[in-house]
């Protein structure tokens, strides 16, 4: 029976709290055991304490139709059975095993709310089953030939064996985060000296000319980066974790708001196994718990005013992850009553904001302002009243993007965009004034010579044709402060955005593309609004790192 | 004046254990409270003071990136072997006019709770150690609300060291 | 009167899923009486004549299942209470070593409301058995 279908299921979070420390236990426990059997102690008592908390988690698993925690309980139940039952087959290759796949089953139990995959749980049945047969079947042919060529035999195929069970899906290693970070950071000091070892070999490549020296070293630099770049993308696969991790603590907080508030929700999740960068992952519960409450407090009515709408008494929030061309996006929606446009567009007059209210999609993005609460009541469930601009700002922190759309009394959906990885960015390379800053090339659709008959003025606004497309185009040295130069210097623009959120900026030069190691911004210099991080050139260099999401929320200036 | 990447610290440095251990022999332990360590600077002819235990570092001054619409008194960023740091104008902070850097300018890179970031001065003077009885509180003339980040002032061999409090120099309030 | 039921089992978990199950369809109303090992259950089971059925756990530390059942025929206590074994294995030697024990029935895991709605339509049957 699926999981889905199970009527326990809304118990999956009282399924963790419950199995996960016992999981947890068994795991701390065959790590000890491992240890103690290469130095040769039986640890008698441990083995045979831990089959107790095997049943309960193989019981559990099976009562929440959680099938692959339940194949990997059992399999180390009967593991265990054999080693109480046959000391001298306490050793390495059992012990692998068991870490193995009590490692397997504490992500399985942890992942539960998120729904797993099965086949690495049915290898790993396969390993211990073929364990436990050839120790059962050796056990016999050395009890019966005592031969040491049919030993031999055997000692052979449990060697082939151990090398399957190290190299199979199942074996994980336990890894401090912070070596992970750390890793990370080495890395990124790697990547640094890389351009800076570069930018020394084209200086040196002008002065000498080419010669026979100079193409060996272009092509060694040529390896040495694809090697870093490979280390980049192994080292960001260890830092994913699935996006469940997060969300599986939220359908018990929306079961207690929904209580509090006494309105009947319930919250869906899906594409939990959608994996995250973990730094990314630790910083999404908050902003996506306010998402949450303000849901169940705000956006869902009361069960009389759903009745009067028709709509069902339970109200549903959909939370879902999904991998798009090298972004998490993360959708949350609810059927609840919609946003209220009218009163998005009194407070905007209120606080003094100029509003097309035609254009709905501009108005609903007010609500990420700061001070733009529309809610008349506080209620002490939504407590301090986080606004969403925090919610914006913690996301716009991760590189991502947060967009709102709603259909008047059906409902509201919240999309954020989330960078892959956090740390380590391709960007395009731009000067501006005799100083060069960064550009992340996921926002950039092309770069421009800027031609005397392709650029205008209307109303005395830059724009220029592109495509087709008449594009607003601004001066970067007038975005960043260091004001518009006298005619001819800019000679390319980069165009940024998408649809009708397209800009081009004006620069320089064309410096090129690089990836680099994103270091964000200390607070000490403040938040600027058109720089989201720095970075380090490869001539020793700090370069800002363009903001062009908040370039482009820029209004155009009148 | 640039610094070329990758350049090892040892030739920008002040080595402050060797300035210590000239001025005082090592065996000589500090009484908590008899005498204050202070790294001192000076600032047009000001001389100021900061505790020894807050200062990291001192470098040259690099190139210091500008950072746009930064917070007032944030000189920009600099590269600090591989770390982006902070570079605040303590001039324009103490209420002077930005100064162009000589070669004898300096960036005192500082420690304030957990955040690291570097001070930029005129010149960094000496590594003295000044009795704490000869710090006196500012005079009433000097202090007023928006200089309370003047925690004394030490009379000291004929000189006058401004003591500054960094956390309250270093709380900029936009 | 509604009936009343003991359940005696370690994991907390299944308690609330009994709950659930105690809550819906023909058993709604019902009392449940919890015991997490078998010492408990069976100060429950002595304190309470008029159950009408009690699931009980076969592994539990401090006094088992099987061992239960064992202290209860030795001591002869309300005998005409059904109790049900709850377990996940099912070789034909460990059934019929409950049911020597004192078992009335085997409930085997995974199992869902239904499942435990049935058993004790057939234990009430049992007990007041209809017009044939």
């Amino acid at each position: 029976m699926a999981a889905d279908e199970n009527a326990f299921s809304e118990l999956i979070q009282d399924y963790i709290v419950e199995c996960l420390p016992l999981a947890e236990q068994v795991g701390d426990a065959f790590v000890e055991l491992e240890r103690r059997w290469q130095e040769g102690d039986p640890g008698d008592n441990t083995l045979a304490a831990l089959a107790g908390p095997l049943h309960t988690v193989k019981g559990n698993s099976a009562m929440m139709g959680i099938a692959p925690a339940q194949t990997v309980a059992h399999a180390l139940e009967d593991i265990c059975a054999l080693l109480t039952a046959e000391p001298r087959l306490r050793g390495d290759e059992g012990a692998a095993l068991l870490v193995s796949g009590s490692g397997m089953l504490i992500d399985l139990v942890r992942r539960a709310a998120g729904g797993a995959q099965p086949e690495a749980a049915a290898e790993f049945a396969e390993q211990a089953r073929a364990f436990i047969t050839s120790a059962q079947t050796g056990a016999a042919a050395s009890e019966s030939a005592g031969e040491s060529t049919e030993r031999r035999a055997g000692d052979r195929r449990i060697t082939s064996r151990r090398e399957e069970a190290a190299s199979g899906p199942g074996s994980v290693v336990r890894v401090d985060f912070r070596r992970l970070d750390a890793l990370l950071e080495v890395l990124g000091e790697g990547m640094i000296e890389q351009s800076a070892v570069i930018e020394l070999y084209r200086r040196l490549a002008r002065k000498v000319g080419p010669s026979d020296e100079v193409a060996d070293l272009d092509r060694a630099l040529l390896a040495l980066q694809k090697t870093i770049k490979r280390m980049e993308g192994i080292l960001m696969e260890t830092r994913l974790l699935p996006a469940s991790s997060v969300f599986n603590r939220f359908p018990r907080l929306v079961r207690e708001l929904a209580h509090a508030a006494k309105k009947p929700v319930r919250l869906v999740t899906s594409g939990g196994a959608t994996p995250l960068d973990k730094a990314i992952l630790d910083r999404l519960g908050e902003p996506l718990i306010h998402l949450l409450t303000n849901a169940v407090v705000h956006g869902i009515e009361s069960p009389e005013e759903r009745a009067r709408a028709g709509k069902p008494a339970e109200a549903t929030l959909d939370l879902r992850a999904t991998s798009e061309s090298g972004r998490v996006v993360i959708r949350l929606s609810d059927d609840g009553r919609g946003l209220d446009d009218a009163s998005i567009l009194a407070k905007a007059e209120a606080l003094g904001l100029e509003v097309r209210a035609s254009d709905p999609e501009q108005l609903r993005a007010l609500i990420f302002l700061p001070g733009f609460s529309t809610v008349k009541e506080v209620s002490s469930l939504a407590g301090r009243g986080v606004g969403l601009d925090v919610v914006a700002t913690s996301i716009r922190e991760l590189g991502g993007t947060i967009e709102v759309s709603s259909r008047p009394g059906q409902g509201v959906s919240f999309t954020l965009s989330l960078p892959l990885t956090l740390a380590i960015l391709r960007s395009l390379i731009v000067e501006v004034d005799r100083e060069r800053y960064a550009v992340p090339l996921s926002h950039v659709t092309a770069t421009v010579r800027t031609e005397p008959d392709t650029m205008h003025q209307i109303n005395q606004k830059g724009v220029a044709l592109w495509r087709g497309d008449l594009i607003h185009v601004a001066d970067a040295g007038e975005l960043l402060g260091t004001g518009a130069p006298p005619n001819g210097s800019r000679r390319f623009y980069v165009v940024i955005g998408t649809g009708a959120r397209r800009r081009g900026i004006l620069v320089d030069r064309l410096i090129g593309h690089q990836d680099i190691v994103v270091k964000s911004l200390d607070t000490t210099v403040g938040r600027p609004d058109v720089v989201s991080g720095t970075t380090i050139l490869g001539d020793g260099r700090v370069a800002c790192i363009l903001d062009v999401v908040r370039i482009l929320d820029q209004r155009v200036p009148a | 004046m640039s610094a070329a990447p990758g350049k090892p610290r040892t030739g920008s440095v002040l080595h402050f254990a060797d300035e210590l251990d000239r001025q005082s022999p090592a065996t000589e332990a500090p009484t908590p409270g008899a005498e204050l360590h202070l790294v001192t600077f000076a600032l047009d002819r000001e001389e100021f003071g900061l505790p020894i235990g807050q200062v990291r570092e001192v470098i040259r001054v690099g190139e210091i990136t500008r950072v746009p619409q930064a917070r007032p008194h944030v000189r920009g960023v600099t590269n600090l072997r591989g770390r982006v740091l902070a570079v605040v104008e303590i001039r324009t902070r103490l209420g002077l006019t930005v100064a162009t850097t000589t070669p004898r300018s300096r960036i005192i890179v500082v420690g304030v709770h957990d955040r690291t970031l570097g001070i930029l001065v005129d010149a960094v003077s000496q590594v003295v150690k000044v009795p704490a009885a000869t710090v006196v509180p500012p005079p009433e003339e000097v202090l007023s609300p928006g200089t309370d980040y003047i925690s004394g002032v030490a009379r000291w061999n004929s000189r006058l060291i401004v003591l500054l409090d960094l956390e309250k120099v270093l709380s900029l309030q936009d | 009167m509604p009936n009343a039921f003991l359940v005696v089992d370690d994991s907390k978990l299944h308690h609330q899923m009994y709950n659930l199950a105690f809550a819906r369809g023909t058993l709604a109303g019902s009392t449940v009486y919890h015991a997490t090992n078998g010492r408990e259950g069976y100060t429950l089971l002595a304190a309470h004549p008029e159950l009408a059925l009690v699931l009980l756990d076969l592994n539990m530390p401090e006094m088992n299942g099987l061992e239960l059942l064992a202290r209860r025929r030795s001591e002869n206590l309300h005998p005409h209470i059904p109790i049900v074994l709850v377990t996940t294995e099912g070789t034909p030697e460990d059934e019929a070593r409950g049911r020597a024990a004192g078992a009335w029935d085997y409930l085997r895991k995974p199992f869902q409301p239904a499942d435990i709605e049935r058993v004790v339509a057939r234990a009430l049957e049992r007990a007041a058995p209809g017009p044939t």
